[in-house]
């Protein structure tokens, strides 16, 4: 039986063989295509900014923004506090909402994917509303919050719940037989099996839902503002281009854009290091 | 027939339907007290669902199940389930995949540590007590499923094809402990496998399921006294029960039961 145990130690996981190996002899064209990529990427970039800048300053009137003129513009708006207010403004109401969002969506989510009667219920509701623009709403929450920070906060939760709603139900629903058949063999109680099973395993599909929740939220704050004139980013860009000011509106998107690909790389972080166990079925 | 122990397992008539689809019907057999019996059957023939009646995890359509005289609604406690994908929690490391029975009886962490500390040791994960599934291969997921199921010191165990979806030297390996361990704890086990060599080296009994709806074929004593090791798949014994059991599920349709080994009567030794 000794022989048989010393074949046991020998099991190494597999994965641990395969990145050793493979790192060593990839190093080298990885790197390669790493540099590769990037410098075209760069390249497309700033042939789309030359087209850009030159197509404005041979054909178009001044007061057409240009990337040059952007730039040139970003110290002022940003010594400006008006601006350093409104982006503090609008940026918390797109957290605050996403936080609201996460909650109700995940609970929300779980709910549909568990409970098949709910999902009847709930479902076809659901999926109108995603298939809704919900811009056309904008007007209906002006009435019943007043033109507040409130309607927006109401507009970003609308929006960011959805994606949020529909990818846990999904996590909630492919939770595998095994995992519950174990909890019941064990006479799990019912929040061992909610909070212990069902939620872990649709964490990385609230993240994934998060993820596609960002965008909607700040189309859902900047649509706000546009239509309530509450103070923000949104309003500061409405204003600025009708005043003819283009180059200080587009700060103003380079903060959203900014806002933005920093939250999702936060999640994309969060999803590779807090969940390397997952496993797309 | 074996003079094994009491009767701790009695399946009685059980039939199962999928709306008009039926899937066993009139299954009967009893396990003993620790007694192991393999099931055998094609696959499709319903020995998955077979076993999630009988510990409660699926209802039956007709007939019963009984373990320890009770009959069985939801599962009984005392019974522990070893699934053929492991059905290890991904986000749990080893030990707290391994602990699950006793967190959820609510033991304390420190009572419950020595003894899972135990069970990594007698499967053989030694090392990777904070390893996460994903971490793991096929074979060491399932010693840590084997080790979940042993934690809460079962009187029924039952295994859902448990070597079915491991490579075939880790399954000779894993194999062989498991009788190795079984020596050590016993239960009255039922033991699901596709694979005839497997149900007769695991086996003490083998139910032969066959037919569409399937129902049991024949039950054959294996009678190969325990302990066993590898020596046994060499023996006459084991030839002759592979060969019935093998021309019995791929439905022969020549074979009598007639032709059936003899049962014999030293199965087992002791207890």
């Amino acid at each position: 039986m000794s022989k048989v145990v010393a074949t046991l130690t020998d099991e190494v996981a597999p994965e641990t063989r395969a990145t050793a190996a493979q790192a060593a002899d990839a190093e080298g064209s990885a790197a390669r295509r790493i540099l590769g990529s990037t410098g075209l990427r760069i390249l497309a970039g700033v042939v789309l900014l030359a087209i850009w800048q030159f197509g404005v300053t041979l054909f178009a009137p001044a007061y057409i923004a240009t990337p040059l003129n952007t730039v040139k513009r970003i110290p002022a708006v940003f010594a400006d506090p008006a601006f350093g207010a409104d982006v503090q403004t609008t940026l918390l109401a797109i957290i605050e909402g996403l936080a609201i969002a996460v909650v109700i969506g995940t609970l929300v989510g779980l709910v549909m994917g568990r409970l098949p009667d709910v999902n009847r219920v709930l479902g076809m509701y659901v999926g109108t509303f995603y298939a809704m623009p919900l811009i056309a709403v904008v007007p209906l929450l002006t009435v019943w919050f007043g033109y507040t920070p409130e309607a927006r906060l109401a507009m970003v939760v609308l929006e960011a719940v959805l994606p949020i709603v529909y990818n846990v139900a999904e996590g909630a629903r492919l939770v595998p037989t095994n995992f519950l058949d174990v909890t019941k063999i064990h006479h799990a109680p019912w929040w061992r099996v909610w909070g212990g099973v069902v939620l872990p395993n649709a964490l990385p599909y609230v993240l994934a839902g998060l993820d596609l929740a960002i965008g909607r939220a700040l189309i859902g704050a900047v649509v706000a503002e546009f239509v309530t004139a509450i103070p923000g980013l949104g309003y500061y860009l409405l204003f600025n281009v009708r005043s003819f000011h283009e180059n200080e509106a587009m700060v103003a998107l380079l903060v959203l854009v900014a806002f933005a690909l920093v939250l999702r790389a936060l999640i994309n972080l969060a999803i590779s290091r807090g969940f390397r166990w997952y496993r797309p079925a | 027939m074996t003079s094994g122990g009491d009767t701790k397992i009695r399946v009685d008539g059980l039939e199962k339907r999928f709306g008009d689809r039926v899937v066993f019907s009139g299954v009967t057999f009893d396990v003993h007290e620790g007694e192991v019996v393999s099931i055998v059957g094609p696959s499709g023939c319903g020995k998955t669902t077979l076993l999630r009646c009988a510990v409660g995890l699926a209802r039956p359509s007709g007939g019963e199940v009984r373990i320890g005289g009770e009959t069985v609604v939801d599962p009984p406690e005392g019974v522990a389930m070893v699934f053929q994908h492991f059905g290890l929690f991904p986000w749990k490391t080893v030990t707290a995949n391994i602990a699950y029975g006793l967190t959820v009886r609510g033991m304390a962490k420190r009572e419950a540590a020595p003894k899972v500390a135990a069970l990594i040791k007698l499967v053989g994960l030694e090392g990777f007590e904070k390893s996460y599934p994903y971490q793991l291969s096929g074979g060491m997921q399932q010693r840590a499923g084997l080790a979940r199921a042993l934690a809460i010191e079962p009187s029924v165990l039952v295994m859902d094809e448990p070597f079915a979806a491991l490579d075939a030297q880790t399954r000779d390996v894993l194999q062989l402990e498991l009788l190795r361990i079984w020596d050590t704890r016993q239960a009255a086990m039922m033991f699901v496998t596709h694979s005839i060599d497997e149900a007769v080296l695991m086996g003490d009994r083998i139910v032969i399921l066959r037919g569409r709806p399937s129902s049991i074929f024949d039950i054959v004593d294996v009678g190969i006294p325990r302990p066993r090791d590898r020596s046994a798949v060499d023996s006459e014994r084991f030839r002759v029960v592979r060969d019935y059991v093998w021309r019995a599920v791929m439905q022969d349709a020549e074979l009598a039961t007639a032709e059936r080994p003899a049962d014999t009567d030293a199965i087992r030794v002791t207890h």
